[in-house]
Formats: C-alpha cells, sequence, structure tokens
C-alpha cells in the first residue's frame, strides 16, 4: 500500500516536470522571450524586482528571476555564466578597494544611490567631519565627548566586508582609510535591515547605510556640515553616493538588452525608481 | 544492543526466502517483493551516501587548497584572521565553535530532559496532547525570527542585566541557540522514554521505586540510546545554526574570553564572507575549509558522545 | 535497552524511605515547575509573534501580490511556493530516507563502515544549510544551468532533511520491541511483510514526528533557497511550472527584513512570521490527525 502510493506520486512528479520542462518550449511565439537571471547585491533588489515585475507585464514570455547573495556575487555569477545580470555597488570593470576589475565586463548605471552615517536617536551629535569618521571607524575615538557628545562609550556598527555599501562608504566618506576589525564595542551585521536594527536598539551606535533605508527611528548625520539630502548630492555638495551597477558579459543581448533599457528609461527612472527613493542616473551632471 | 536479534531475524527471513524460492506461486512472489524491496533501500541509502560524499568531497576539494597558499599550523592556531592582509587564522572560529555549542549544551540537556520527562511520564494525557504538537512549532519558526527576537528583545535585556555596552556575544547565542534546540531535543527524548515499555515502570513501582527513582534509574537509563540520540542531533544543530547565531553573535575575530565580548563561530564567520569574496581566492578556500572543519568537529562529537556511551553501557 | 533494567537498584530499603519521598517530592516539584515555566514560555513566544501578526490577516494579504512601492503588497505566490516547494521536496525526500533508515535498521551489516556511515549521517545534520545550499548551486546552477528554479530549491532541500529523516526512521524502527518483529516471523512473515505491517505501523509515532520536524524546518528554512531558488516569483498566483523562480515565505520574510523599502516592511514581516508559525502549526496537526485516528481505533 505504502509502497505504491509513494511510487504513483514519484510518477506524478515525474510527470509534472515533463510538461513542466515542455512548456516555454512551445511559447516562442512572442516577440520577447527569454530567461534572465539576474544576482548580486541585494541593495539593488528592490530596484531589480520592481522592474523586472513592469518589465514582465510588458513582455509576458519573458522569464525573470533574480537573487542576491552580495554584490560581489553579482559579477562573479555574471563570469562563470549563471547569471546574465550581475547587480553591483561598485562599477566591477574597474579596480575597488578590495577587488581586482573583472575583464570582459560591461557596466550599465542604473541608479545614483546615497548613503548616510547614522547614529542611534540618544546621541547628541548631529554632524561629524571626515577625520572625525575615519578616527570613529578606525577606533581611535572611543567616547562620544571626544567629538562633543555625552560621555558614552562609542558603538560601532559595520558591514562585513566586500558589502557594496562598506565599499561606498569607506571610499566616498572615509576617503579610502582603513575600518576596525576588533574591540569590545564593535560587531559586524549581514545587512541594511540588520544595520537598521542594530542602531535603532543599540544605545550610543554609529553605522552607515543607504539613505533609503534611514527611519524616523535613528539620526542621519551631516558630514563635513552638508546634510543627506537628495537635493544635497545632485547639486554636488554631499559626496558620499555611488552609482548601482548591472554587469553583463559583453555587450548585452535579447531581453537581457530590453530589461536594463527599460530599467534606464525615462519611465522607469522617473517613475518607479524615485518612488523608491533612489535618484534617477540623469540627474547627475 | 539489537544487533544479535536483528542478525538472527535477517537469517529467518533469509532462511524463509531460500526454502520457498524454487516454487511457484505466492511464497515465490513473496520472496521476489522481498528482494526487491532489499534493493530498492540498499539502493536509497546508496543514494544518500552518494549526496553526502559528494558534499564533503566538495568542501574538502576546495577547502584544501587553502593549504597551497596558508600552513595548518597558522590557520589551526592563529589568532589573527585579516584575510585582507592574507592572515588567515581560524583559532577563533573554532574555539568559539567549541564553546558556543559546549555552553548551549550544558543549558539545554538537562531542561530539555527535564521537559521530555515531563510529557511522557508526569503531564496529563490531554495535556500532552497538545504540548507535542507546540512544542514541534518551535522547530519550524523561521531562524530570521529567532535572530530578529534576539537582537530587539534579548540582547537589551542583557544589556540591562549586566550593565555592558553591547551585549552581544557567547552568551546572547547560546540563549537564541538553546530555545532553538530545545523542542528537538526534548520532542524527540520524550519518544525515547515513552518507547520504554510500561512493564519497566510497573516493575519498579512494583518494588516500591517512586517515581523519582523509577524515573532515573530505569526509565532514563533504558530510553539512554535515544536521548543521546536526541542531544546528538540537537548538537548537530547548535553547531551547524547560521541565520540566527550571525544576529546576535556580534561577528568580531576576537577571541572569546568573556560570554558578553562580541565574538564569531565557523558557521556566523562563513554565512558572513561567503558571499561577499572572490570564487576563486585563498580567502574563499579558507571559507570552504572552515566548512569542512565544522563538519569534521561535529563528527568527532559524534563519535566522542558514542565511545562515551559504549564505556557507559559497559560499566 | 536491557542494560537499563539490570541496572536497576535492588528492592528499596525502608531506611531510605523518607529521604526518598522528599526526592521524589522535590523532583516532581522540580519537573512540574520546568514544565509549566515551558508551556508559559512557548505561550509568551507564540503570542508575541502572532499577536502583532494575526489580527491584521486579510485574504488579500495571503493571496495578493508583493509591491515594491506601495503598502499593502502580498504574500499569494511566496506562499503557494512554500506549500509547493515543501511538498515536492518531502515526496523526495520521505521515501529516500526512510528507504535508507530501514536499511541501516533492518538489512545493513553491522560492520565498521556501516558504523562510520552512521556517524556520517549524523554529522551531515549539522552541516549548516548555507553549505546545501552551494551544493545546490553547483548541481542546479552550474552542471544542469536550469538557473534559479523552484525544482533546484526543492530538491536542495530534501537532501537538507535526507540526514535527519534516515536517521529518525532508523531510530524509530529499532525502538520498536524485538518481540513483535520475531512473532510476526514466527508466523511466517517474510522480512517485508513484518517491515510493512509490523516494523512501520509500530514506529509511525516516531517517524511522524521526525517528518514534522523536518517539514517544519524546511518550511522555514531561507539560507538554501535564498541560494537555489531566488528570491523572485514568477508573479503570478498558481504557477505549478517546475522551472519558474521559486521565493518561498520565510526567504520572503528574510527579504523584507533585511533589504526591502516598502514603508510597511514591519508590519509585512510580522505578518508572515504569524501565517508561517501558523501554518507550521496546521502541518503538525494534519500529520498527527491519522495517529489520533490509529490510537482510537486500537483502543
Amino acid at each position: 500500500m505504502k509502497m505504491k502510493w509513494f511510487k504513483s506520486l514519484a510518477f506524478t512528479t515525474l510527470a509534472l516536470a515533463v510538461m513542466a520542462t515542455a512548456v516555454p518550449v512551445a511559447s516562442a511565439a512572442s516577440k520577447l522571450s527569454g530567461k534572465i537571471v539576474i544576482n548580486g547585491s541585494s541593495a539593488l533588489l528592490p530596484l531589480t524586482l520592481q522592474a523586472a515585475k513592469e518589465f514582465k507585464k510588458l513582455n509576458p514570455k519573458v522569464k525573470i528571476s533574480a537573487s542576491a547573495a552580495g554584490s560581489i556575487t553579482g559579477p562573479q555569477s555574471v563570469r562563470k555564466g549563471i547569471a546574465d545580470i550581475g547587480a553591483v555597488d561598485w562599477d566591477a570593470s574597474t579596480d575597488v578597494p578590495g577587488f581586482k576589475k573583472f575583464d570582459g565586463q560591461v557596466a550599465h548605471k542604473v541608479a545614483v544611490i546615497p548613503f548616510a552615517a547614522v547614529v542611534n536617536k540618544g546621541v547628541g551629535v548631529d554632524n561629524l567631519t571626515t577625520k572625525q569618521l575615519q578616527d570613529i571607524f578606525s577606533g581611535k575615538v572611543k567616547n562620544w565627548k571626544e567629538v562633543g557628545g555625552n560621555d558614552a562609550s562609542i558603538v560601532v556598527v559595520n558591514r562585513a566586508f566586500g558589502s557594496g555599501t562598506r565599499v561606498n562608504f569607506q571610499m566616498k566618506a572615509l576617503d579610502g582609510s582603513d575600518f576596525m576589525s576588533k574591540g569590545d564595542n564593535y560587531k559586524e551585521v549581514k545587512s541594511s535591515g540588520d544595520m537598521k536594527t542594530a542602531v535603532e536598539t543599540t544605545p550610543n551606535a554609529i553605522g552607515y547605510m543607504d539613505l533609503v533605508y534611514v527611519t524616523s527611528k535613528m539620526k542621519a548625520l551631516k558630514i563635513n556640515d552638508v546634510a543627506p539630502t537628495e537635493a544635497n548630492v545632485i547639486n554636488g555638495k554631499y559626496k558620499v553616493w555611488g552609482y548601482g551597477y548591472y554587469m553583463t558579459k559583453g555587450q548585452p543581448t535579447g531581453a537581457t538588452k530590453a530589461f536594463i533599457e527599460y530599467i534606464q528609461s525615462k519611465t522607469f527612472q522617473n517613475g518607479s525608481l524615485k518612488k523608491l527613493k533612489f535618484i534617477p542616473i540623469s540627474a547627475m551632471k | 544492543m539489537s544487533a544479535p536479534a536483528s542478525a538472527a531475524a535477517t537469517e529467518l527471513g533469509t532462511s524463509l526466502k531460500t526454502s520457498s524460492g524454487k516454487t511457484f506461486g505466492r511464497r515465490a512472489r513473496l520472496a521476489f517483493y522481498n528482494r526487491t524491496f532489499k534493493a530498492i533501500c540498499v539502493v536509497c541509502a546508496v543514494f544518500v551516501c552518494i549526496i553526502l560524499f559528494s558534499i564533503l568531497f566538495l568542501m574538502g576539494r576546495t577547502g584544501i587548497l587553502t593549504f597551497e597558499y596558508v600552513s595548518p599550523m597558522e590557520f589551526f592556531f592563529s589568532t589573527e584572521w585579516v584575510p585582507e592582509n592574507e592572515q588567515y587564522g581560524a583559532f577563533i572560529f573554532i574555539f568559539g565553535t567549541f564553546a558556543l555549542t559546549a555552553l548551549t549544551m550544558l543549558i539545554a540537556m538537562p531542561i530539555s530532559i527535564l521537559i521530555a520527562v515531563f510529557l511522557a511520564e508526569v503531564t496529563p494525557p490531554w495535556l500532552r496532547a497538545v504540548l507535542r504538537p507546540v512544542l514541534d512549532l518551535l522547530v519550524g519558526i523561521p531562524s530570521v525570527v529567532y535572530g530578529f527576537l534576539g537582537m530587539t528583545l534579548l540582547i537589551p535585556l542583557l544589556r540591562d542585566v549586566t550593565g555592558t555596552t553591547m551585549g552581544d556575544g557567547l552568551l546572547a547565542a547560546a540563549i537564541v541557540l538553546t530555545i532553538m534546540v530545545l523542542p528537538t531535543i526534548s520532542r524527540i527524548s520524550d519518544d525515547a522514554i515513552t518507547a520504554v515499555p510500561k512493564k519497566y515502570r510497573d516493575a519498579s513501582y512494583a518494588l516500591g521505586g517512586t517515581r523519582f527513582q523509577t524515573t532515573f534509574k530505569v526509565v532514563l537509563p533504558a530510553a539512554r540510546s535515544g536521548i543521546m540520540y536526541a542531544g546528538i542531533l540537537g548538537m548537530a544543530r547548535a553547531i551547524g545554526e547560521t541565520m540566527a547565531v550571525v544576529m546576535v553573535i556580534g561577528n568580531t575575530p576576537q577571541l572569546a574570553n568573556s560570554l558578553l565580548k562580541p565574538t564569531s563561530v565557523l558557521t556566523s564567520n562563513i554565512v558572513m564572507q561567503i558571499a561577499n569574496v572572490p570564487f576563486d581566492s585563498t580567502w574563499n578556500y579558507a571559507l570552504y575549509l572552515m566548512g569542512f572543519l565544522l563538519l569534521v568537529i561535529s563528527l568527532l562529537m559524534i563519535v566522542l558522545i558514542r565511545f562515551m556511551q559504549r564505556k557507559g553501557v559497559q560499566r | 535497552m536491557s542494560a537499563g533494567v539490570q541496572q536497576s537498584p535492588r528492592p528499596f530499603a525502608s531506611s531510605r524511605k523518607s529521604g526518598n519521598r522528599l526526592k521524589n517530592n522535590l523532583f516532581t516539584g522540580l519537573v512540574w515547575t520546568v514544565g509549566i515555566c515551558t508551556i508559559i514560555f512557548i505561550i509568551g513566544l507564540l503570542f508575541l509573534i502572532l499577536e502583532k501578526g494575526m489580527p491584521k490577516l486579510s485574504i488579500d494579504f495571503l493571496l495578493g501580490l508583493p509591491d515594491e512601492i506601495m503598502e499593502g503588497g502580498g504574500i499569494g505566490p511566496a506562499l503557494f511556493n512554500s506549500f509547493y516547494v515543501l511538498i515536492i521536496s518531502l515526496v523526495i525526500s520521505i521515501p529516500l530516507g526512510m528507504a535508507a533508515g530501514i536499511y541501516l535498521s533492518e538489512f545493513a551489516p553491522d560492520n565498521k563502515f556501516i558504523g562510520f556511515l552512521r556517524v556520517c549521517v549524523e554529522g551531515l545534520a549539522s552541516v549548516p544549510s548555507i553549505i546545501f545550499g552551494l551544493f545546490g548551486i553547483v548541481l542546479f546552477v552550474e552542471a544542469f544551468d536550469i538557473g534559479l528554479t523552484i525544482i533546484g530549491g526543492a530538491v536542495s532541500l530534501a537532501f537538507l532533511n535526507l540526514p535527519v529523516l534516515t536517521r529518525v526512521t532508523e531510530e524509530a524502527i529499532r525502538a520498536v520491541p524485538q518481540e513483535m518483529k520475531h512473532a510476526s516471523f514466527a508466523l511466517g512473515g517474510t522480512h517485508l511483510q513484518t517491515i510493512r505491517r509490523v516494523l512501520i505501523p509500530v514506529a509511525l509515532n516516531g517517524i511522524i514526528t521526525g517528518i514534522c520536524l523536518v517539514a517544519g524546518r524546511a518550511f522555514g528554512e531561507s539560507a538554501v533557497i535564498i541560494l537555489t531558488a531566488g528570491v523572485t516569483t514568477s508573479g503570478v498566483m498558481w504557477d505549478f511550472n517546475l522551472l519558474s523562480p521559486g521565493e518561498t515565505l520565510a526567504v520572503h520574510l528574510w527579504y523584507v527584513q533585511s533589504e526591502a523599502i516598502v514603508p510597511d516592511a514591519v508590519e509585512i514581516a510580522e505578518k508572515s512570521a504569524a501565517v508561517l508559525v501558523f501554518i507550521v502549526l496546521l502541518i503538525n496537526l494534519l500529520f498527527r490527525i491519522p495517529l489520533w485516528l490509529n490510537a482510537r481505533k486500537m483502543r
């Protein structure tokens, strides 16, 4: 009895699998079809998901699957040929601190991402200079009173090595100076969401994240007396921002090309992308 | 334990098969089914083995490449983990994994056994019928949720109680892990205790034993194999848990000389970094090696427990 | 198992009676305290998770499509994928795991290699799920080149569950009293008949516990699915295509908690967590109903 049951189930699954593989072959009639696999930066994932959703409405025959393991996974998956698009928070066709360039890959700018240094609400500091930020994140300054705040130990929350946010923050806000890597009041978190939770709930904490994630439960710091706002990024006063990129192996073709064109189009850039609180690439320069 | 008995059973089965091999009809058919079934089982077991060993192979093959660049001495005994500067000392993580597992089991084992005894021996049946599924339910809560609760409730609590500035560290991770392995250990122990034949208990009570004596001197020893197994399974889960640990341990490569100091263990370090390192780098190899090591550590612990268990039986 | 009985003490001497009674009362008290604390703790934990999410649940949320920008996005496709992936992975892992467990408990010779194998199976239960995810990538994305799919996620998940299922089955069948087995053989039952009619029914309780544990774990697993099935769904409900991307509810929860920008991310996370817990409870109940009926019949 039992074995028969298992067997019939196994056959059903097999049949289902066969049917499933047959379906995409049968549906090649539409003008644009194909499969796009996107992997890479998790910070760009909301953007990718929204674009994929809209793109699929226009081109129902295109299958898009996206995942996000980490920035560097993007160009790597593209190089290995297991992804068509690698989302990454820096231009992976050039060298950046810690990562070599990926030869033969083309970078496509898709969005402007501002970053902000954030502190817990209880911290009495509103502004830090580049030098002060460098000292705090390298562990030289350990108490808030040394930078004009209360007498309390600074808790530094950092992202893991290789996070796109970290690479950008290090390059743009700290002028490339090194982070500390250990200490009694130092921890690393895995994602923007964890960073948000950690800074919100830990007294005297400092961290950094995409401006998009800043909530009213924490405080975004001015850097060198410039507030992190969209306007200041566009007029060039606030320097801590970077482009989000899509990497492809050589020039893209077919569905992949159409998808990248869609995400760079005015409709998407001035519509959904703005609503997601990223800044359109056309706004710069 | 049951080895001679099962061997005898196999013999019985075989003798039955051979005697009925030639004649047609029901017996031959049964023998055929028997053989087919056994073959299916063997194939499945082999298949499971293939998967297991290919995972082992995958991890070992990639991990072993580390030693082309890093000496084993440095990898196992150095406390300097600064991959940016080509320093790959994994001692901190190895120590952290041992410490965290030991601490977790120290808290979880006694509580779980008491819960199991409570479920199997003491509770009224209606409560038991409600509690068992509810305990199973705790396993199904995604580790992300445990981690999130740990980060937002447990750590602030620890901060208040102990007066430290952070609260992340081994203690927080051990408490979260205890909650996560508790249902696994207590439910499987519960089943093991329930499986102890009732006549053992009756005999003990008939001899005038109290419930305490019956439980500790008769029921628990009889269920020892199952409880050990539950412990191993729980421990395995504690060693391998990633998503929850990573949110409460602090992820700082420094030796945990205090329960409340942010530190890092093998799993949390793997999961934090594996997505962010280039594929064909020493760093990536070192992370695979750490995964392999994790497996070796848990295998060693299991062998050790089995060894101690056998010794216990002989005494 | 018999070792325990031989070790049990001689008839309890009467001089120790009062001490025994005190110990016994202390012990009973301790067990009740721990038990009640556990109950309170579990109820508290469940309450914490459920009370934030449950009241806000609606059909629109359960069956709706997720939204990246606007509030009010649903979890429909992710929820559907959760069940779909779970069922496929169980269909693969239960027969395989059970058969392997039966082999280990009934047919396997008692030698060093099999002993080593057992330790390996137990050890594999401790491998972090992310490693199974990496294995899934090597197998499905690189070797078979099918991208991030439901079937890839489901099979990787099945692999993750195999060691636990194998060992739970083996342990449960071993716990069946030898007398029952011998009785079956004595009545002329073949080995297969004995396994099917005696061993499995008697061991069913343990096996079902194992399946429940495994199903719950699979339902809440995120690391494997992120790597092998992706963080997207096909964007429509009831997509049975095995090659569609297969974000499950647990992955959606991870995504919403860690990266999503939608303003109601926290609320979606709370509701998703509540739905997850509720469904795991439901799965447990469903698996148990046959057991209860069986127990009633036996009585």
